[in-house]
């Protein structure tokens, strides 16, 4: 398999990147198309489209993709510090392979809008939450939103519903499912202003991969076809044949050491067989997302950064958000027939800002999709939503009806930083290569489930008005879990409360960079992995800016 | 992926929620002789790491929960080596849960019909077992083996001649074609006029 150059490990390269995910692949191929030598550390194998099956089993229910404890990755989880942390078969989800969890994403990929960056200082603060303005605008992310847009590939229909954009969308919207006819109809009769949902899924050929064959898998499973605008499939071709960039699979990084003039000096890690390497560096790039990234800084401590490196903040692993969500499901006389294509074709933005007077802090959106993804077991297992026997000959029939004939509505919606939200090194629990297993420490706040709760209401009226037959309400609960890991290392002005700058460098070490989920100051509405990508292509440009001025 | 994976452990990590929600029959019942799990496969089984016995209990659970009527069910789609397969692949510690819960099952045969085969009790003697322990750990992770034999690719070897894929109306199809369902059709781009 082509991995591209080959590095010796006592060379210092020009950049070490740690994963190889939404972030992690487009700087990979930005800073090796650039010239620079560049050696990507990914901890899972390098699957590609042909490796990807209709294997609800494997990748939903026996981890093949989402590492766990069975997989010797065991975490644990609490509500709050007061709580002892039980173990969980997984509790931060994502996906341990090339091109991380883009590879397994639905593909839903709503660009943030302006009031996502600064509304801190339009609603003023929120007691006991740390809300803050971003440091960056729109304005400064737009340029690379369109980047994304273009060079990653984006399918949607330019319309008065966007936020500012400097250019169309590269592909046409893909075909209107069932479920969003339903959600749009409603939509427009309620007043509202549904449109087409904006995914990372090709409609039709870009850049030499081809459109998509709607064949039902995307959340949860790799694309077969490479439709999917996953990192794996749109960036880390570019970097492997570039000539400057090597992947390293199978590479588990332990820490990061520092020389003695505290720049970031070496990556340590572990090969497949257990064996411990290092790679010298000019400079660092940890894109291992929200969870991974504060936990290999914590990793990371030494005399210098007692907390763990780039910590003089304190702010690493803190200020977790996962985004909230809310479901609500009808079954409709007609067949709907969820699984079939993307999951979800429509979307209502109308109430992105809650208004105030509703007395809690939120936002979101609404979009169309099936109650269980559209997946046969799922839906099998979850089936008795609308009543009836859970086992034997009437639940047999019952359950064909609700794979068929049904759509959900779902709020995803905003979650406020909270300082006590955090990402830590379990005291007790070790990860199979010894390390100390990741904790998740998580509480929405009461306005974050206020919010999930009102998205559910407008989900019902909706599905009223779309003329559902039976409607249920799956329980607004505190989240235990996510794939959307979130704040962790925020970025920020001021080094005594963020750990990244405005362009992802540390604030304390010059030459290290973070850029992924953990970089957000804010939830946004639910879909954060288009402004991951944008952050990625904009920390990039800042990294080859600032070598050509000898600043790294 | 979205939001929570499978919102489904595979196991809880305690069997109390059997004890505490196995309510013991006290109606006397008459044991009959009817044997409706006839088409046996594991009669002569090759299984992995479950026992002759077990696979006869698990196979008549199972079909129990997705029966063979009108339409094949659990029997026929094979759930039982599915079962075994994936039981055997590091869940030893559910295995024994399993084990224990099936222990309970039969003593509950034994007390109210006096006989400790699951799978030697007529349907409505099985279907009254199970409808006690509806809820605990060991019929909610029989229910999802059963449910996940069903619907997993024949390559683990359930879903026999995909028949939990015909039972659900789903087509295991590599490509789809707009349009997708009945509201969809027609459908143009932005909308109703």
């Amino acid at each position: 398999m082509d991995t591209g150059v080959k590095y010796s490990n006592d060379t210092q390269v020009d950049f070490v990147i740690v994963g190889s995910g939404a972030a992690g692949g487009v700087i990979a191929k930005e800073l090796s198309t650039a010239g620079f030598s560049v050696v990507v550390l990914e901890q899972g194998p390098y699957l590609k489209a042909s490796d990807f099956k209709h294997d609800e089993w494997g990748y939903k229910h026996n981890g093949d993709l989402v590492w766990g404890k069975r997989k010797g990755h065991p975490q644990t989880f609490r509500k709050s510090i007061n709580e002892k942390a039980t173990e969980r078969e997984v509790c931060f989800g994502y996906a341990h392979n090339v091109g991380g969890s883009s590879v397994h994403f639905s593909g839903n990929f709503w660009r943030f809008r302006p009031i996502d960056f600064n509304e801190a200082s339009v609603l003023g603060p929120i007691s006991g939450t740390t809300f803050a303005d971003w440091p960056i605008t729109y304005e400064d992310l737009e340029p690379y939103y369109t980047k994304v847009d273009w060079e990653v590939g984006v399918s949607g229909l330019q319309g008065s519903w966007d936020p500012p954009r400097s250019r169309d969308y590269p592909c046409k919207p893909m075909p209107a499912k069932s479920a969003g006819v339903l959600l749009e109809r409603a939509g427009k009769a309620l007043g509202y202003n549904p449109y087409p949902a904006p995914v990372a899924i090709l409609s039709e050929p870009h850049n030499g991969r081809p459109g998509c064959i709607h064949c039902g898998f995307c959340n949860g499973f790799g694309c077969e076809v490479d439709a999917k605008s996953s990192s794996m499939s749109s960036m880390i071709p570019l970097a492997l044949s570039s000539g400057n960039c090597e992947l390293r699979t199978f590479c588990t990084v332990s820490r990061i050491n520092l020389d003695k003039a505290d720049n970031a000096d070496e990556v340590v890690y572990w090969d497949r067989a257990g064996v411990e390497h290092s790679q010298k560096a000019r400079a660092v790039v940890v894109c291992a997302n929200g969870a991974e990234t504060p936990r290999l800084m914590l990793l990371s401590e030494s005399s210098r950064f007692p907390d763990g490196l780039a910590n003089s903040s304190g702010m690493v692993g803190k200020n977790l958000m996962f985004n909230g969500w809310s479901s609500a499901e009808g079954i409709f006389d007609h067949p709907v027939n969820g699984f079939k294509s993307i999951p979800t074709t429509r979307v209502i933005h109308d109430f992105y800002s809650i208004d105030s007077s509703f007395g809690f802090y939120g936002g979101g959106g609404i979009d169309s999709r099936h109650p269980s993804d559209g997946l046969p077991m799922r839906s099998a297992l979850d089936s008795g939503r609308f009543g009836g026997p859970r086992w034997g000959s009437e639940y047999k029939r019952l359950v064909r009806e609700e794979f068929t004939h049904t759509a959900a509505f779902h709020g995803h919606s905003t979650s406020l930083p909270l300082a006590s939200n955090t990402v830590t090194l379990d005291d007790t629990l070790k990860d199979r290569w010894g390390r100390s297993a990741l904790c998740c420490t998580y509480k929405d706040h009461p306005d974050d489930i206020a919010t999930a709760k009102f998205f559910q209401d407008r989900s019902v009226e909706l599905l009223e008005a779309a003329g559902a037959k039976k409607i249920n309400r799956t329980p607004v609960v505190e989240q235990e879990s996510n794939v959307h890991l979130l704040g962790t290392c925020r970025m920020g002005d001021d080094p005594e409360n963020s750990v990244v700058d405005r362009y992802n460098r540390s604030h304390d070490v010059s030459n290290l960079f973070m850029c992924d989920g953990s970089s957000l100051v804010t939830s946004g509405r639910g879909q954060p992995t288009m402004t991951i990508m944008a952050l990625a292509f904009r920390t990039a440009d800042h990294i080859i800016q600032a070598s050509k001025r000898n600043e790294i | 992926m979205n939001k929570v994976l499978s919102r489904r452990s595979f196991l809880r990590n305690s069997s109390e929620v059997f004890h505490k929600s196995c309510i013991v029959l006290t109606t006397p019942m008459i044991l009959s002789a009817c044997k409706e799990a006839s088409k046996d496969y594991s009669d002569s089984p090759n299984f992995k790491i479950l026992s002759v016995n077990e696979g006869k209990e698990y196979a008549a659970i199972a079909s129990r929960i997705i029966p063979s009527d009108e339409s094949p069910g659990a029997n026929e789609a094979g759930v039982v080596f599915f079962m075994d397969n994936v039981l055997s692949d590091g869940r030893e510690l559910e295995h024994n849960i399993l084990k224990e819960g099936l222990k309970n099952l039969q003593a509950m045969g034994v007390e109210n019909f006096g006989a400790s085969g699951f799978y030697s009790l007529n349907t409505d003697q099985q279907d009254q077992l199970l409808e006690e322990i509806e809820g605990a750990e060991f019929f909610e992770t029989m229910r999802y083996l059963t449910i996940a034999g069903m619907l997993s690719l024949p390559e683990y070897q359930g879903n026999r001649d995909n028949i939990g894929f015909k039972m659900l109306g789903y087509e295991n199809r590599h490509a789809w074609a707009s349009p997708y369902g009945y509201y969809d059709t027609g459908y143009p781009l932005l909308g109703d006029k």
